[in-house]
């Protein structure tokens, strides 16, 4: 059922159209997308956003009301025909936000259930558990009670688990959220070795930006039940599709001005306090070349200088407030009315009450009367 | 784009349907067992309460209160619970206090003795105290040559001993809930006052003690509740002076046999219960304010003693040895005296009387249908129970929690109008033989009686199993009976055991229902100890209680080892 052609890289998973409502919530709303082999695919959005759901629907623990899924080229759902396959025959692995380890079996025998379900023989199974607990560095503990592990090996072994029966696709919802930070970021490089390893697609559900942009290969971002944009973590983060992903994806100061497009692709601004600044680079103006709105523009966009011999188009401002952070700077920087949030390299220094030059590297512009980005064509 | 053609038969997979069915057939099933058990003797008591010669008639209720007997019973009922619950709360919430906020050495053998009483027999307890203060008791004769004491100064026969004897016996309902609530009791709000510089004594009064107040109303509730249902101790300390209660009124009633007014009177136990068991609710509904005792488990304050601490062990343990042990010496040295009132010489001491009562044929047949009873009623219990529970938490099916509450109204009832239900549904049953006169119709009072044990247990531990955990099953490839087999029962075995005992250790040693339902050929322990005791063999009633002693107090071991049906799993 899977042999398809080995040219192009197979789609292991489709999701198509796909609804759920609880009651009167719309919890999911005609969700569409594609996994790929090998590929990390995120779900990411704010709690409440539906990302559970879908997930839900993909394992079958939840019957979708429309749509369509197929998982390893096999339709396991579709309203149209009415086939809904049970979450026992889908053929995937799940990694539950809890790790939902069975308390009453050893490390061996959580990790040998799928196994023994699928009735292989002792030996195999042993065989198997083996290479996954070598896999997860977790050789020797196999005798271990869960209540006898920390946290970040109890997560190991509910992935262990979930992967022992090499399924078609593995599900992992927010696996991360109960580790400590320095777990989390071990658990990140982990997940993804695995992954290279095995080979098998996830689709990776959370509401940490972060961690979706570092860990995948593309991420969808959801609110409200519905996909805002789907695409690799550069193109999320550099070219937000609508005001909530801009917002959602990293930290935004929202300058409101009324902007004229410069043939450059730059842009000036008219900043509320009378001062005329110089952009670089604008996103998302496809709606208006002129007019009031506002423009969003991350830290780490904007660059101080020194306002003795600064260049033109820059802005005045005052430092109000400086933390370090180790690798960088952050300040606050006062421009008339408008407090900006500024990252800096570490070698960047101005004290507190310092007056600063502030340059507009690049923004995107969101028009007062749609609200919405257009995407620049690229 | 991959292949979007179905290769999978829809059919093949209608594990959905099958999945309904089969929940659906055990939804039947467990409907047919509490409408049968439950469902059909609720209806008979009440119905048969108003309906006089086949027609509406409030009559057995103005009999009750037109006859000086019948609401004089009602009334002391009343007022001996009342005053045993007031005594009661004292003891359970010092006793409590000291074990759970002191550094008094042995706490958790404190602990466990002064539940103890939970699991001895009440009518074992009023046995024990007439042989310690009745006319010719251990205390009462050691006393009167100490004074030179014509007679003792006080009876314990008549309301006096009652109400000690049922404040001893339930007691252990208070220092339940006390000691459960300040274990649970965020210890920072104690902190907190004392870093204000406020002494510890002043903390306890001013801090600690307006916090458990719910916990103290809470488990006075229960012990009145446990106290106007008792039939043991009112039978043994009133029945002879012809002191009444609502319990030993209606097994007088029985007697006779006036089967419309036992069933009025026990209705009227019913109200009592269901008023004290409405209040509890009530106040567990309206205490959510005190949060700071819900919380979490928290390591509590512990009050240093100090130099003090020698006396209020000395003082703890007096209570302690009077109010749990020494009754149970008392059972023990009767039983081993060659007649009642013989005085204490070792000498004279003689196992006689437990030759005579394990001769008696009723005294075997009481211990081994007791034998059988008890753990057939729990594992059928435990059984339905478990079906139900599952269906109600897991499948979150409404009829299954239709069933749950239903299986829980018993909890309210008396055991009093238990046995009346059962005389009433089972004597003529429109189907099927009579039960009365069997032992089946003891059978179905314990099904009755504990169903809603059993339902408590496996509810919340099932409420405990994360939906992830069968989930993470199913998504392992496990089909649902699979999952129920492999995952589900094995966690919820804990609360399938817990269920088990608890209803094992008050079914084997039941009194209240089975003393209106035996017969010749269906006794059980409980009775043929009543009957012993209450044909003037005080000393062969003894020896087949201690008798039974070792397996009521290991089980209650058993019990408080897993800790009291979840109420302190957390300590
Ligand atoms: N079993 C359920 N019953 C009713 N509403 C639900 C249920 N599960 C989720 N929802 C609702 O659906 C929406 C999406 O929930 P969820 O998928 O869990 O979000 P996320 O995982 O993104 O935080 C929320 O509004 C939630 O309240
Ligand atoms: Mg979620």
């Amino acid at each position: 059922m899977s042999d398809m052609a080995a040219s192009k890289p197979q789609v292991k998973v489709v999701v198509a159209g796909l609804t759920k409502r609880f009651g009167d919530v719309v919890a999911v709303n005609n969700v569409s997308f594609e996994i790929m082999e090998n590929e990390f695919f995120s779900l990411l959005g704010p709690s409440g956003c539906g990302k559970t759901t879908t997930l839900r629907c993909v394992a079958g623990l939840e019957s979708a009301d429309e749509g369509r899924i197929e998982i390893g080229g096999r339709l396991v759902y579709a309203s149209a025909q009415g086939i809904n396959v049970p979450a026992n025959h889908r053929s995937i692995g799940m990694v539950f936000q809890n790790y939902a380890v069975w308390p009453h079996m050893s490390v061996f025998d959580n990790i040998a259930y799928p196994l023994k379900v699928a009735g292989l023989r002792q030996q195999e199974i042993r065989n198997r558990v083996e290479r996954v607990l070598a896999m997860l560095a977790m050789e020797g503990l196999e005798d271990r009670m869960p209540n006898q592990l920390s946290g970040g090996q109890q997560q190991r072994v509910a992935l262990g688990r979930a992967l022992a029966m090499n399924p078609q696709v593995l599900l992992l919802d927010e696996p991360l959220s109960n580790l400590d930070a320095k777990l989390r970021e071990m658990m990140r490089v982990e997940l993804k070795r695995i992954q290279k390893e095995t080979g098998i697609p996830i689709l990776y559900v959370t509401h940490d930006q972060t961690e979706a942009l570092a860990m995948s290969d593309r991420i969808a971002v959801m609110s409200g039940g519905v996909i805002h944009q789907l695409g690799r973590p550069e193109e999320i983060y550099n070219q937000p599709r609508t005001p909530f992903v801009l917002d959602f994806i990293g930290v935004v100061n929202y300058i409101p001005c009324r902007i004229a497009l410069s043939a450059d692709g730059g842009a000036r601004i008219l900043l509320p306090d009378g001062q005329e600044a110089v952009v670089g680079t604008v996103a998302g103006t496809a709606a208006a070349a002129h007019g009031a709105g506002q423009l969003g523009v991350r830290p780490e966009d904007i660059d101080l200088l020194d306002p003795v011999g600064a260049p033109a188009g820059t802005v005045k401002g005052e430092v109000e407030f400086r933390s370090f952070l180790g690798s960088t700077y952050e300040y606050r920087v006062r421009v008339g009315e408008l407090a900006l949030r500024v990252q800096t390299g570490k070698n960047v220094h101005f004290r507190e009450g310092a007056r600063v030059a502030v340059r507009i590297n690049h923004g995107h512009f969101l028009a007062a009367e749609t609200g919405a980005t257009g995407q620049r064509a690229s | 784009m991959a292949a979007s053609h179905p290769t999978t038969n829809p059919v093949a997979y209608g594990a959905g349907r099958r999945l309904f069915d089969f929940r659906a057939l055990l939804l039947v099933l467990s409907a047919v067992f509490v409408l049968y058990v439950i469902g059909y003797p609720l209806v008979q008591v009440f119905w048969r309460s108003i309906v006089v010669d086949g027609e509406f008639s409030l009559a057995n209720y103005t009999r009750v209160f037109l006859t000086p007997r019948n609401y004089i019973a009602l009334w002391n009922s009343v007022w001996t619970a009342l005053a045993a619950t007031a005594v009661a709360t004292v003891l359970g919430t010092l006793a409590a206090f000291v074990v759970e906020r002191t550094d008094i050495p042995f706490r958790s053998g404190f602990r466990f003795l002064f539940m103890l009483p939970f699991a001895i027999p009440p009518l074992f307890a009023a046995m024990g105290w007439v042989q310690l203060l009745g006319p010719v008791g251990l205390v009462s004769r050691a006393l009167q040559s100490l004074f030179d004491w014509p007679a003792v100064p006080w009876s314990i026969y008549g309301p006096g001993g009652i109400i000690f004897v049922l404040a001893v016996t339930v007691y252990p309902f208070v220092f339940l809930t006390v000691a459960g609530a300040l274990q649970r009791m965020d210890s920072s709000l104690e902190e907190a006052a004392r870093t204000a510089g406020v002494g510890p004594f002043r903390i306890m009064k001013d801090i600690t003690l307006p916090l458990v107040l719910p916990a103290i109303l809470g488990g006075a509730l229960l012990a009145f509740v446990g106290a106007i249902d008792n039939f043991g101790v009112p039978a043994v300390l009133g029945m002879r002076r012809r002191f009444y209660v609502l319990t030993t009124r209606i097994y007088e009633a029985l007697t006779i046999p006036d089967i419309p007014l036992a069933t009025a009177m026990s209705i009227l136990l019913v109200l009592l219960a269901v008023t004290a068991l409405a209040l509890l609710r009530w106040l567990e509904g309206s205490s959510g304010r005190y949060t700071v005792v819900s919380g979490k488990s928290v390591r509590p304050h512990i009050i240093r003693l100090g130099r003090a601490r020698p006396y209020v062990f000395a003082a703890t343990l007096v209570v302690m040895v009077v109010v749990v042990i020494m009754p149970l010496v008392a059972l023990v040295i009767t039983s081993l005296l060659p007649y009642w009132g013989a005085p204490l010489d070792p000498e004279l001491l003689t196992l006689r009387n437990y030759e005579r009562a394990f001769a008696q044929e009723g005294a075997k047949r009481g211990i081994v249908n007791s034998l059988l009873l008890a753990p057939t009623a729990a594992t059928i219990l435990v059984a339905v129970g478990t079906l139900i529970s599952y269906l109600n938490v897991k499948g979150k099916m409404r009829a299954a929690a239709f069933l749950d509450a239903l299986g829980t109204v018993p909890y309210a009832l008396p055991g009093s109008v238990i046995g009346i239900a059962m005389i009433l549904a089972w004597s003529n049953p429109p189907l099927g033989p009579s039960l009365y006169g069997t032992i089946w119709i003891l059978l179905m009072a314990y099904l009755m009686r504990y169903l809603s044990y059993a339902l408590r247990s496996t509810r919340a531990t099932l409420h405990q199993i994360h939906d992830s955990l069968e989930e993470a099953a199913v998504t392992a490839g496990a089909s649902t009976l699979r999952v129920l087999w492999d995952i589900t029962i094995p966690l919820l075995k804990p609360g399938m055991i817990a269920g088990w005992v608890l209803i094992f250790m008050p079914a084997f040693r039941e009194l209240t229902v089975s003393v209106l339902i035996w017969s010749a050929g269906a006794e059980t322990l409980g009775v043929w100890v009543f009957l012993l005791q209450d044909s003037g063999f005080p000393e062969r009633a003894s020896a087949l209680a201690v008798a039974t002693l070792p397996l009521i107090v290991l089980l209650y071991a058993v019990a408080h080892r897993m800790g009291w049906g979840g109420e302190r799993a957390r300590s």
